[in-house]
């Protein structure tokens, strides 16, 4: 063909032709918008582009320091994760190593973990507020059956609740995608270990504290670091559960950027928010990024 | 060996298995209560009649209920046939054609992938507004196209790295061009890279919110997710309706899950591992 | 046909050297086998001919004409790969014909030849079939036929062998040699089993750590190695190295045991101070003990272990301290323990530059 050119450089001209449609597609949708909004956040500006782009430098970010209402975000979101994911680790174990084992049935069971994962959030949160639901919720209505309470429990409707109510729908969902992975971890532990602690005389426990938890140090990590990146982000959950109420009781911080850029209109402020919001995530991304290049 | 006790053993099971289909198991009963039924005290805890008026009603009076399944159908299958076909490409060059930013590429699309979805929308909303996508499948797809492009790069990168190298020397010698041995070759080898990220994307797709919710403004053009979580909104709320709409839109889901669960764990715990 | 010229070709990934100024002329016709041990870069040399690698420095010629730049497919070379690299989705015809057409050659045309080819190779019966339901040899077939139904000017071999059972891999190489004198294409074959190279090759190129040891035909790189890495690569079991150093009116001695030796048998030492000696153990003959004094090729040895191998037998000796490995018929060979004389054979001996690690050049005697 061309020999005008060496044979790596028309591989790279092929490879970089083949990867520029995905580098286009990613910069438009995900790069660009990132450096728009920390133009944004330092700015006044319209919609739909009507009035001039006026620079205010960090006036919005100093408005946000002074934001409780921002701060109760931070603060939501960052609870939230802190009690959901520990919960997460640990059913998420538990279950890997339930699935790990062989009985009948394993199928169904894995399946049925499988479920809430690969449900969407927004509905996996709407069928959990039906049954929340303070009238006509099957929690309330089981519990005032069996006489445990006398009067229905509002779950949404109380502040601890609602982040309870919250965590609980979480925990259920994503559990199981803990257990995924560790599993995945799981079965690439040798056997012949398992049995060489037998022959040492181990425990069951001891065998799980002394082979599994060591070995799956690794995978572990890897869930708690995706899963952590997720729940700061959590929107649809608190969207379709509480509306972040009772009054602002479980406000995420995502959900916070959505109602001032969306039921406010206002898009500079909300622009400081997400980017914010974007450097304590991708913070988060490089430690994981840096974790898994280290492990290598 | 010796065996030891398993009844421990299936009662975790059975308890796990329990909770994870129970508030599944609870939406599908609602639904088909009437609904005196769900509004009942002493509440049914076993619909009684059983009656399928439920989704009667949503078909003949509410069929934008419907609507909204087949926009994220729409979506869905746009945004995995554009990720599979784009990410098919990169994650072929990145891992096969010794590109020389190969693994600045990679590493920089992983990070890219956790970006906060909520920290695009003030912008794709306002450059969406301007060119006309808003409230367009061209728009939604792309998109979701851009969000979970990364992923399917990285699986179908990490997928390719497990062929044999040498067919796609020997095909070079047979003179093959890059992109037809991506075409006649690769594609017909790694089909079940292919058909488990594909499957994951269309999950990713058909459960995204964020931008669902802001891109699709008109109800018409709405996802199921959305859609529905936004539904009620407009009157009081329809449990009825709701837990009905939410079966429709879950069904698909739950079939994808079950035929192809382990094309769907074996690719998200290779993705994970990554 | 062609001829191959490789003219101080080198590769580099990044700072690592993998083949350093690789320069060779392949004749018309010629067998050349690659030969040394696992990652000495032979099978880069034979990519960068293949064009599958680029070329970081030097040029290659293949037929008089400049391959730096071209691709693959227009070098006019085939390649046979260790793994058989066969479109496994594709029938036994369809793999053999892929290249036909690519080129665009008439349906007709590749239908009789690779017929034909397929006749040679006994693959008529296997065409439709997938490479999933052939065995290893005839997997192997097809990927030589691939190569051949193209008529390229040079066929590449990457370890073809490797993959196959011993038997199978006997009677494969026999096919390819009756194959080579057949076809008379040039072949440039890479390969790190010795047995292959010496009963396949024209000449045989050594490599070592991506440089050419040796170049020379079978007999010459065994009787005439010209570095200690080529003496101690080529036959089987290896060579007995002695490290020894002059020792006045005595000659020569080891460093580490009692063995000397009177003389060096015409290899100019020039005035080194330390001489590597290297014996083959299958020059090396059993003697009756004390039985020829005076002889400075006699020695006494010890028998350590004896392990008996079929038709030869192999003694562990200590020799004056010095531990030497002896060949011998596997017929009544003498047991562990038992003291024996034996004779190093003088002509075969080999001596090396311990530093330097090349051969020393031998004395002319008219
Ligand atoms: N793509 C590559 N990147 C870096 N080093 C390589 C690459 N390919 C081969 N090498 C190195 O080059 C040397 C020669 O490799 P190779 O030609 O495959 O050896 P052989 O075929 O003789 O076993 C080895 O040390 C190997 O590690
Ligand atoms: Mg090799």
């Amino acid at each position: 063909m061309n020999a005008a050119y060496s044979l790596d450089h028309r591989r790279q001209m092929t490879g970089m032709s083949f990867v520029a449609p995905t580098v286009l597609l990613i910069a438009i949708i995900l790069i660009y918008p990132i450096i728009q909004s920390v133009v944004l956040s330092f700015g006044q500006s319209s919609i739909d582009g009507s009035e001039p782009y006026e620079f205010v430098g960090f006036a919005h970010y100093a408005k946000l320091m002074g934001d409780e209402r921002f701060w109760n975000s931070m603060a939501v979101t960052f609870t939230f994760t802190a009690i959901s994911i520990p919960l997460e680790l640990m059913l998420g174990i538990g279950l890997a190593v339930l699935l790990n084992e062989s009985f009948r049935g394993k199928g169904i069971a894995r399946l049925a973990v499988l479920f809430p994962w690969a449900l969407p959030t927004a509905l996996n949160t709407l069928m959990w507020r039906w049954m929340y639901n303070a009238d006509y919720g099957l929690f309330n209505a089981v519990a005032l059956q069996s006489g445990i309470v006398d009067r229905p429990i509002n779950f949404l409707g109380d502040e601890w609740l609602a982040m309870f109510s919250m965590v609980v729908v979480a925990v259920w969902k994503t559990s199981s995608f803990m257990a995924l992975i560790i599993l995945a971890g799981l079965q690439s532990i040798p056997r012949d270990l398992y049995e060489a602690g037998r022959m040492d005389g181990m425990s069951r426990w001891q065998e799980f504290t002394q082979i599994t938890l060591p070995l799956l140090k690794g995978p572990i990590l890897v869930a708690l670091i995706i899963r952590s990146m997720d729940a700061l982000r959590t929107f649809e959950l608190p969207f379709n559960l509480t509306d972040g109420g009772p009054v602002i009781a479980t406000e995420s911080l995502s959900l916070y950027a959505y109602k001032v850029i969306f039921d406010f209109i206002d898009f500079n402020f909300g622009a400081a928010i997400v980017v914010v919001q974007f450097l304590v995530i991708f913070a988060m991304s490089l430690a994981y990024i840096f974790v898994l290049r280290t492990r290598n | 060996m010796t065996k030891r006790p398993r009844y421990g053993l299936y009662l975790l099971v059975i308890i796990s298995v329990v909770i994870s289909f129970f508030p599944i198991v609870w939406l599908i009963l609602t639904s088909v209560k009437t609904t005196a039924g769900i509004y009942a005290w002493p509440p049914q805890y076993w619909p009684t009649p059983v009656t399928f008026e439920n989704y009667w009603t949503i078909i003949t009076q509410s069929p934008e209920l419907l609507r909204y399944v087949l926009n994220s159908f729409i979506v869905g299958v746009g945004c995995t046939a554009l990720t599979l076909v784009f990410g098919g490409l990169a994650g072929y060059a990145l891992s096969r054609l010794n590109l020389k930013f190969a693994g600045f590429l990679m590493v920089g699309i992983l990070a890219v992938s956790m970006f906060p979805p909520v920290s695009l929308l003030p912008s794709l909303f306002q450059n969406f507004l301007q060119l006309g996508l808003l409230n367009t499948y061209t728009g939604l797809i792309l998109a979701h196209a851009g969000l979970f492009l990364p992923f399917t790069v990285w699986m179908l990168a990490s997928y390719f790295a497990t062929l044999p190298v040498e067919i796609e020397e020997a095909a070079r010698m047979d003179g093959m061009g890059f992109l037809r041995i991506f075409l006649t070759i690769v594609l017909p080898l790694s089909w079940p890279g292919f058909v488990a990220t594909g499957l994951i994307v269309f999950i990713f797709s058909w459960n995204e919110f964020p931008l669902a919710l802001v891109l699709m403004t008109q109800n018409a053009m709405r996802t199921a997710p959305v859609g529905i979580s936004l539904y009620p909104g407009e009157y009081a709320f329809p449990w009825e309706t709701i837990s009905t709409a939410t079966v429709i839109a879950i069904i698909p889901i739950l079939i994808i899950t079950a035929i192809f669960q382990k094309q769907i764990v074996g690719g998200l715990t290779a993705g994970a591992g990554k | 046909m062609a001829i191959v010229s490789l003219q101080q070709i080198g590769k580099n990934y990044g700072s690592v050297t993998a083949v350093h100024e690789f320069d060779l002329t392949i004749n018309d016709g010629e067998f050349l086998v690659l030969l040394g041990p696992s990652g000495c870069g032979k099978s880069t040399t034979l990519r960068m001919i293949a064009g599958l690698e680029s070329i970081s420095k030097g040029t290659l010629e293949i037929g008089g004409k400049v391959m730096n730049a071209v691709d693959p497919k227009d070098r006019g070379v085939a390649m046979v790969f260790q793994n058989y690299a066969l479109y496994p989705h594709k029938s036994v015809f369809d793999n053999m014909a892929m290249a036909l057409k690519l080129q665009r050659v008439p349906a007709d045309e590749i239908q009789r030849r690779v017929g034909g080819v397929a006749d040679m190779l006994g693959l008529t019966d296997f065409l439709e079939r997938k490479p999933a339901a052939l065995s290893g040899g005839q997997r192997q077939r097809v990927a030589i036929g691939r190569a051949i139904v193209r008529t390229p000017e040079v066929f590449l071999f990457d370890e073809p062998l490797s993959n196959l059972d011993a038997k199978l891999r006997v009677r494969m190489r026999m096919e390819l040699q009756q194959l080579h004198e057949r076809l008379g294409v040039t072949s440039i074959y890479v390969t790190h089993d010795q047995v292959e190279a010496m009963t396949l090759a024209d000449r045989i190129v050594i490599m070592d750590s991506g440089v050419v040891a040796q170049v020379g035909t079978p007999r010459e790189v065994y009787d005439d190695p010209a570095t200690i890495f080529v003496a101690g690569f080529i036959g089987s079991p290896a060579m007995n190295f002695i490290n020894i150093e002059p020792a006045g009116d005595y000659g020569w001695k080891s460093k580490d045991s009692s063995f000397a030796i009177s003389d060096l048998n015409g290899f100019d030492t020039a005035d080194l101070t330390s001489v590597t000696l290297g014996i083959r153990p299958e020059d090396i003959e059993v003697v009756a003990r004390d039985s020829k004094t005076g002889d400075p090729w006699c020695f006494d040895a010890d028998i350590r272990l004896a392990e008996l191998l079929g038709a030869d037998a192999l003694l562990n000796l200590s020799v004056a301290g010095e531990d030497m490995l002896v060949r011998v018929g596997g017929v009544d060979h003498p047991e562990r323990g038992h003291q024996i004389g034996i004779r190093i054979a003088p002509a075969r001996l080999h001596a090396f530059n311990p530093d330097t690690g090349k051969a020393l050049p031998r004395i002319q005697k008219h």
